[in-house]
């Protein structure tokens, strides 16, 4: 099984990630409408892509009145059944990464399906910030690493020390 | 429709009145960006118009591959009547802005009027809104974003703005988005200071339609895998272009000072750009969906954050005689926060730096700073001069002109510049296709196209270029740098290439210059995005008709063949030293050179001016009627 690890040092802020995701799901280009979305301090140089991380106990499976959130065991993916979805944004909410985005004009959620095992962003990820690998001892360390460093980066780009 | 989201929006800040328009009726002759631009300036500007009169449209010019995810697609055109020249003016910035004007529901932004007081305008989703400005105004250009983004409470809101230097109507004050992506010639700056607007804000959320979506994103993991393999890609999304002075130096291709002085030994063997960066470099970044990051992002402790890319690691270290890399880059972020353009800025004081060392002037016209070359005080001192107004900084303001004539009789006679401009800094001495680029080119600074890098690649690999040069611009000669033949070709190829990549809202580093040296990939994306099924001909014929409009904008503001030209050091003082000593331009041979390059054009050889026939055949009778019946 393999998964998408963000390593947000690396992060260009290129924004390229979301844009393909959204040529690559609904053909058109629009950052708005990516499963992926880069959090951005320019005036820092600090960016941070944020993704679905796949919870083991997911809180958008967990509050989905309609069990329209589900895990795909394929790719270990948590996808929306787009006709199920009623639009009523609990998963939105309930998502601790905030990694649970909204299609402004339908109002549906978006949620990154890891394209079916072979994710588009991390194709056109240009510096390595988004990579998919075989979920490992080592790289489960690597994810832990990376996550823990978010906050220390988001926490600086702000200006707190 | 795929690729234009379709709208022209039309903001009168004197009455507050907003209006659109469709782009459709434009697209097929003038695609959009920079070719679309000139249409709507020529349409809109009023002959007479002063550049800070209310009259003066400022125009914003995405293009059709604009916010796409093809990588470079985050350029915007900006036009007006330029306050320096009084010709067209034509700037052009990257970065995020671009694209979400987009997103927002909008190809262009034409802007006429004067708002009462400070203001600036938010798009927010095709609703558009005149904003009191007055916390703002004073404020640098990253305060300006930042303060935006806070009242809005919307850290995502891309903003372009003026900093003190365009709200003091400094001439060639320029625009700012980010820490340092500019729309930095021509003034827009002044502009939009004169219209009391200090910037625009825009979020959208909407989208660019693609034709042919599958076919896009096979090609873009194709093009980016390329990208990632070549040379250029790896050296500028590592270094930027720190990398490449020292080459460019050596090759005489950079001048030293005012264009003074050519292989200065110092900089060539003390040049510390690549060290700087090693120890500075947070990282490499960006425009919108680019993966050849070739700006710098740098964090000098002390000094502060921001990217900077190709102009300045020139402008303020050889421009300015100046060695010391932390005086460059309390320069860069000087003239970024001030909203100032830094190759006019550099000019400014390498020009005062010529003066004093000529003994033309001394420290008492300048506050009692003396203009040695390189000392830190004067470069510093000028930047916050001219930016505030204050002594000596308030004529250089008025352009470099403004500020001789007030010196000396002999002091204007030292101003170098082309159409009231610093012309790019590259030698024109030895290499004559940069030289016929430059005094031909529409702004005063067209650089760098094809044709003169071509002569600088040459160095590299001879024999391999003159193959290249053959095939793309007709002989051999054309990638020489010191041989005159061939080159007034050269460059016509090269200005319709360039405006290939400028009209249609990309990156010309990417398609025309470093990594496809041709606009055929450019095309391709096109017809992917679009739909339609266009050859790099059809293009290139647009370009053609944007090339003479651009030209007929300038004439009918009385531009001639005399205003092509070069400042006479290049013809009078041949290079002293370095790879080409002696080089000068022969003014006889220059001229031919221009007689050849108006002849393929179809223009008139003695004035300058486009042939009625030429006009008609580009579709551009109207054009021909208005301006060549009233000159």
């Amino acid at each position: 099984m393999k998964t998408l690890i963000i390593d947000a040092e690396k992060c260009s802020g290129c924004r390229s990630c979301e844009t393909y995701c959204s040529l690559k799901h609904y053909g058109v280009c629009a950052p708005s409408k990516g499963r992926i979305h880069v959090v951005k301090w320019e005036q820092e140089g600090m960016f941070v892509p944020i993704n679905c991380m796949r919870c083991e106990e997911p809180a958008c499976e967990i509050v989905c009145p309609r069990h329209a959130t589900y895990r795909n065991y394929d790719t270990n993916a948590m996808t929306v059944d787009t006709t199920s979805c009623i639009g009523c944004l609990s998963c939105v909410f309930a998502c601790p990464f905030g990694a649970t985005f909204v299609d402004r004009d339908t109002g549906k959620v978006l949620k990154c399906d890891l394209c079916d095992g072979d994710p588009t962003c991390v194709k056109v990820c240009p510096t390595g910030a988004l990579t998919f690998e075989e979920v490992s001892n080592e790289v489960r360390v690597k994810l832990v690493a990376n996550a823990d460093r978010i906050p220390l980066l988001v926490k600086k780009a702000i200006g707190g020390e | 429709m795929y690729g234009w989201v379709g709208k022209i929006l039309r903001i009168d800040l004197s009455s507050g009145t907003v209006t659109t328009e469709p782009t459709e009726p434009y697209i097929d002759e003038y695609l959009g960006g920079r070719g679309l631009g000139v249409r709507l300036i020529y349409e809109n500007y009023v002959p007479g118009t002063d550049p800070l009169d209310p009259g003066n449209p400022l125009i914003f010019s995405t293009g059709p591959l604009t916010g796409t995810a093809m990588p470079g697609s985050g350029r915007v055109d900006v036009t007006a009547l330029s306050p320096m020249s009084k010709l067209r003016a034509k700037s052009n910035f990257g970065a995020y802005w671009g694209p979400e004007v987009k997103y927002a529901g909008f190809d262009h932004i034409i802007i006429t009027g004067k708002a009462e007081k400070p203001a600036y305008i938010l798009i927010n989703d095709g609703r558009v809104e005149i904003r009191d400005a007055g916390r703002l105004w004073g404020k640098d250009t990253f305060e300006t974003q930042k303060t935006i983004q806070a009242d809005l409470g919307d850290p995502e809101v891309k903003v372009v703005c003026i900093g003190p230097a365009g709200e003091r109507l400094v001439r060639f004050a320029c625009l700012i988005t980010e820490t340092g992506d500019a729309a930095g010639r021509t003034g827009m700056g002044a502009v939009m200071g004169s219209k009391n607007l200090k910037a625009i804000a825009v979020r959208g959320s909407g989208a660019v339609k693609i034709a042919r979506p599958d076919e896009m994103l096979k090609r873009s993991l194709e093009v980016i895998q390329f990208m990632r393999e070549h040379p250029a890609y790896q050296e500028l999304s590592n270094w930027g272009v720190a990398r490449s002075m020292t080459m460019m130096y050596d090759f005489s291709f950079f001048p030293v000072g005012y264009f003074e002085d050519v292989a200065w030994e110092e900089i060539i063997n003390n040049y510390k750009g690549p060290e700087y960066v090693e120890k500075f470099q947070l990282k490499n970044t960006g425009c919108f969906c680019c993966p050849n990051r070739c700006m710098n992002f740098l964090d000098v402790p002390g000094l502060g954050k921001g990217v900077t890319s190709c102009e300045p690691w020139s402008g303020f270290t050889g421009g300015v005689w100046n060695l010391d890399m932390d005086v460059f880059w309390e320069a860069t972020l000087l003239t970024n926060r001030l909203g100032m353009d830094c190759t006019e800025t550099s000019a400014s004081i390498g020009l005062l730096m010529e003066l004093h060392h000529e003994g033309i002037i001394t420290a008492k016209d300048t506050d009692g700073i003396p203009m040695e070359r390189g000392n830190k005080e004067a470069i510093l001192t000028t930047i916050l001069k001219i930016a505030n107004r204050e002594g000596y900084g308030d004529l250089l303001a008025e352009g470099q002109k403004a500020a001789a004539r007030n010196f000396s009789p002999e002091a204007l006679d030292k101003v170098d510049q082309v159409k009231g401009l610093a012309p790019h800094a590259y030698e024109f001495r030895a290499f004559k296709a940069s030289g016929l680029g430059q005094a031909v080119g529409h702004r005063g600074d067209p650089l760098p196209l094809r044709s003169s890098l071509l002569e600088v690649d040459w160095h590299h690999a001879p024999e391999w270029f003159q193959q290249v040069a053959k095939e793309q611009f007709g002989s051999e000669e054309a990638a020489i740098p010191s041989e005159y033949k061939g080159k007034p070709l050269a460059v016509i190829i090269s200005e319709h290439m360039e405006r290939v990549p400028d009209s249609l809202g990309i990156c010309k580093w990417l398609y025309g210059l470093f990594i496809f040296n041709d606009v055929e990939m450019a095309t391709n994306y096109f017809n992917d995005v679009t739909g339609k099924d266009w050859d790099v001909s059809q293009l290139l014929k647009v370009s053609e008709r944007v090339r003479n409009l651009e030209r007929m904008f300038d004439v009918r503001q009385g531009l001639r063949r005399c205003d092509d030209s070069l400042p006479k050091k290049f013809f009078e003082q041949p290079l002293k030293k370095g790879k080409y000593k002696g080089a000068v331009l022969d003014k006889e041979k220059f001229e031919q050179m221009k007689d050849e390059y108006y002849q393929l054009r179809g223009w008139d050889k003695e004035t300058g001016i486009p042939t009625r026939e030429k006009l008609e055949e580009l579709g551009l009778k109207d054009v021909a009627d208005d301006v060549l019946e009233n000159l």
